[in-house]
């Protein structure tokens, strides 16, 4: 690739990543989080929001205010704002942006498998899809009875496709089948993703190769977590995590024997990254691994706007957008069910 | 003297029904105390594994309960219920049965026995691998289910032990038409 990213960036990015940088500054301060912690009912809280950028997204919403609701709502203004940079993006932002979406097409196929597992309507279920993630292919994804078909007949369109190679067998699709199978796209794409940013160089590469290290390490340590005490035997579990990152080989090797929290800790106390996180967990605030890991999401994805003329900056964007759809969401479960002691355990992103 | 005796099984009736609504404070203390464990454990689980993958898509709209409760007649014709676990009654089986979510290798050629399979634990509709604060949200409307059972006996026990007292009471009242 060409070095000096600066000389060439703007003429093709120059104008979405002003914008980004635009709607990063609307993000929630810590001043808006402490207006919304004080609200009393879901009401207020939509009040609050409309002193935010949020403005009136919640406008046409019929009462009662429910918590799904707000989050439906907040998911379909990114998703806006997501299109608006899609739309307006060149080669190779745009096989950037298409990378970012594949995990919230992956969680929907999952979603639609899970529908008709348990026989719901396929109507009910797009309703609940991300809509980061629609594809045309969509409504046919109930009909498949084995992840072969699932590639075959309707997938194979899709930006998936590539990433079906590990997990085309003819076994039934029931739970434990498609729990394995959500890992192991995740895995190939979280692979296929890295490859074209190390591929891409300058910047880009600097920034985001670190990110999606974490993000692979971070799978591997909650795959870990969740599956003690489950039917899930050590040697598939093995098969789940993605191949690179700061633990690949030998730190996957040691997790993939971990029996319990403590020896998984262990693995994680050779690692100077990571011994802190893990001796965050637990504590006075009574913290989980999964909230440490977001926090230090939170940290990178915040350090990513130090830079200029990279990618990173878009993906950064949607993943602290999330966090903050996440924290508002947390805010109005806390309210709702009006159990406040634990209301201020969102994380500050600004 | 059956005055006295009736006085002193009034006094103990009476005893007997604070410690009841004592014990009945308590246990509907801590029922509430579980059911808002339980339901803030889901709000955990849903801001690590996603609002909408924790919800009603995940769940049928028709399902067998796990769980029955069983009324069982004790002394004096007062009913206590206990919550037991249904499909206690496993059909005769002959062989080793596999578990419901062994991973089937290949095209399944034997019919399994479809005449009733081990109920699935509910935690799977979420998933294989779910997070802590799912599981720790099921343990508490567990132990809630186990109370409210506890809860209704109580409450049974209580309205008995009033019709008692009335009936003592209006025995005492002719026994001793000026003293009552």
């Amino acid at each position: 690739m060409l070095e000096g990213a600066e000389l060439y960036f703007n003429v093709d990015h120059g104008y979405l990543e002003g914008l980004v940088r635009g709607c990063k500054a609307s993000l929630l301060t810590q001043q808006d989080y402490i207006n919304l912690v004080q609200c009393e009912t879901l009401e207020d809280l939509k009040i609050h929001l409309q002193t935010t950028d949020y403005g009136n997204f919640l406008a046409n919403q019929t009462n009662p205010l429910t918590v799904s609701k707000i989050d439906t709502e907040m998911r379909k203004r990114l998703c806006g704002e997501f299109e608006y940079f899609r739309n307006h993006s060149l080669e190779p932002l745009s096989t950037f942006l298409t990378y970012m979406t594949c995990s919230y097409m992956i969680d929907n196929v999952i979603l639609l498998m899970n529908g008709a597992l348990q026989k719901k309507s396929v109507k009910e279920i797009l309703g609940k899809c991300h809509p980061l993630g629609r594809f045309t292919e969509m409504e046919a994804v109930n009909i498949a009875e084995t992840p072969s078909d699932l590639f075959n007949a309707i997938l194979i369109e899709t930006p998936l496709a590539p990433f079906f190679q590990d997990c085309m067998s003819e076994n039934a699709l029931d739970e434990l089948n498609i729990e394995l199978l959500r890992n192991k796209l995740y895995k190939s794409y979280l692979e296929a993703f890295y490859k074209f940013c190390k591929n891409h160089g300058d910047v880009t590469a600097d920034v985001m190769c670190p990110i999606l290290e974490f993000e692979a390490d971070r799978r591997a340590f909650i795959i870990t977590l969740n599956s003690f005490g489950t039917e899930l035997s050590k040697e598939d579990r093995e098969t789940l995590y993605p191949t690179f990152g700061k633990l690949y080989p030998e730190g996957l090797r040691l997790l993939a024997q971990a029996e319990d929290f403590d020896q998984m800790k262990n693995v994680a106390d050779h690692y100077g990254v990571y011994k802190p996180l893990f001796e965050a967990v637990g504590g006075s605030g009574g913290k989980t691994l999964e909230d440490v890991f977001y926090e230090r999401e939170v940290q990178m994805n915040v350090l990513a706007f130090n830079r200029q003329f990279h990618y990173g900056v878009f993906y950064a964007y949607v993943k602290l957008k999330e966090q903050e759809m996440r924290n508002i969401v947390w805010i109005a479960e806390c309210i709702s069910q009006r159990h406040r002691t634990k209301i201020n355990s969102y994380i500050p992103i600004l | 003297m059956a005055a006295l005796d009736l006085r002193a099984e009034l006094d103990a009736l009476l005893l007997q029904l604070l410690g009841d609504l004592e014990e009945l404070e308590g246990k509907r203390a801590v029922l509430n105390a579980r059911v808002e464990e339980g339901w803030l454990s889901l709000a955990k689980a849903r801001y690590a594994m996603g609002t909408k993958s924790v919800g009603p898509l995940q769940y049928a709209s028709h399902m067998e309960p796990q769980v029955c409760l069983q009324a069982s007649e004790a002394q004096e014709g007062l009913q206590k219920f206990k919550v037991v676990r249904s499909g206690v009654h496993a059909p005769e089986e002959v062989g080793p049965r596999e578990a419901a979510l062994r991973r089937r290798k290949g095209p399944t050629k034997t019919p399994e026995p479809q005449s009733s399979e081990a109920p699935r634990d509910p935690l799977n509709w979420f998933g294989i691998l779910v997070p802590h604060s799912l599981r720790q949200a099921q343990a508490s409307f567990w132990d809630g289910l186990q109370l409210a059972a506890d809860i209704a006996s109580l409450q049974n026990r209580i309205d008995w032990g009033r019709s008692q007292l009335r009936g003592l009471q209006e025995k005492l009242k002719q026994l001793e038409p000026g003293a009552a």
